[in-house]
């Protein structure tokens, strides 16, 4: 019953997702009797509802957005709206030199490296972000939609500016590799207070070159300020 | 025998039904997790299913004050 395809929620959270199945289950079953047998409303028929109405999909509800959630993190489930194709293959290409590419590879967060570095906005965390993350599916599919990979390059930008916290949440700005190199001492001052960008020309920007580059298609040429 | 017999039991079908479609559109969510299916089970679908949960609730809050309300007189 179960599809257990590599796409599937249930491939990735088995456990709580066959959970949250069987309590919808319990629940259509309580459901469908109180409809055919349409018993009056006495103590049992009020508690057995309060299960069928409350409790148990309550229970679905919670497990499969715990169980979502965790792949809503993936870069396949990024990558499923057409016009972000182009950023996941890009990610996906092991010979890709972009930033966003170059953070795909690990086994720690690379099959989720959207979520790694876009995660203080959109789909992801709080109920606040959740609501964000609706309204890039909303936008998806009333306007993006049709749009060509072309235009979609064009006219998709970030909503808000790139905060150094995405980057730094991870390089932490403290070990002496990262102190020693010239730049990061030279700008220390000003990187500890976000007050210079990580991105831009010369730095590390951009993250996906192609998406700023007026012609496509992406080349490897731009390795986006490794150091 | 009670008045509000018929419109409470309508009520409660009516949450029922709802509840129903609700649980359908999450479990359509997991086994096919698009973008789509996702935003609908989590909106349409997890609204629906507040909604019925708060309708059964107003139904029985009212059947108890109802109830209440009867044995005195
Ligand atoms: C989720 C943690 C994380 C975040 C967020 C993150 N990085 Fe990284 N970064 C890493 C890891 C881990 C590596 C090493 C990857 C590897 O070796 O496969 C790395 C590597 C790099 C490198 C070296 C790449 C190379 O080819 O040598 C640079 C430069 C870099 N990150 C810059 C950034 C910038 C700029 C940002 C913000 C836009 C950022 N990182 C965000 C974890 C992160
Ligand atoms: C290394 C961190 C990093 C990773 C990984 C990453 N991004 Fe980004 N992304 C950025 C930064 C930084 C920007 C904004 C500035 C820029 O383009 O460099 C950005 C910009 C974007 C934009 C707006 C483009 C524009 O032209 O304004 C989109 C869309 C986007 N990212 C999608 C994705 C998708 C989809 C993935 C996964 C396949 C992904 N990103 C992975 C860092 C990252």
């Amino acid at each position: 019953m179960l599809d257990v395809s590599q796409q599937s929620v249930a491939y990735l959270q088995p456990v709580m997702i066959t959970a949250a199945i069987v309590c919808a289950l319990l629940a259509a079953g309580l459901l469908i009797w109180y409809l055919l047998r349409r018993p009056p409303l006495d103590w049992r028929t009020k508690i057995l509802l309060l299960c069928g109405l409350g409790v148990l999909p309550i229970g679905t509800a919670m497990m499969g957005n715990a169980a979502t959630f965790k792949h809503t993190q993936e870069r396949a489930f990024c990558g499923s709206c057409h016009v972000m194709g182009p950023y996941l293959e890009d990610s996906s290409d092991p010979t890709s030199l972009s930033l966003a590419a170059r953070h795909g590879r690990n086994e720690y967060f690379g099959k989720q490296n959207c979520y790694a570095c876009h995660q203080d906005y959109g789909m992801y965390g709080t109920v606040m972000t959740k609501v964000g993350g609706m309204r890039h599916v909303w936008e998806y599919y009333t306007e993006y939609h049709a749009y060509t990979l072309d235009q979609a390059r064009e006219k998709i930008h970030l909503r808000d500016p790139f905060t150094n916290a995405n980057c730094t949440g991870c390089h932490s700005m403290n070990n002496p590799g990262w102190r020693g190199q010239p730049d990061h001492a030279q700008l220390l001052d000003e990187l500890l207070d976000a007050k210079v960008s990580c991105l831009g020309a010369g730095c590390h920007g951009p993250s996906h070159p192609f998406s700023k580059d007026p012609v496509p298609p992406p080349s490897a040429e731009d390795a986006g300020g490794a150091r | 025998m009670k008045v509000g017999f018929p419109s409470q039991e309508k009520a409660l079908r009516a949450a029922s039904v709802a509840a129903l479609v609700a649980l359908a559109l999450m479990v359509w969510s997991f086994l096919d997790p698009s973008p789509l299916a996702m935003v609908v089970a989590m909106s349409v679908g997890q609204g629906l299913g507040t909604l019925s949960l708060l309708l059964f609730l107003g139904v029985v809050a009212v059947d108890i004050v109802r109830n209440r309300g009867s044995k005195p007189e």
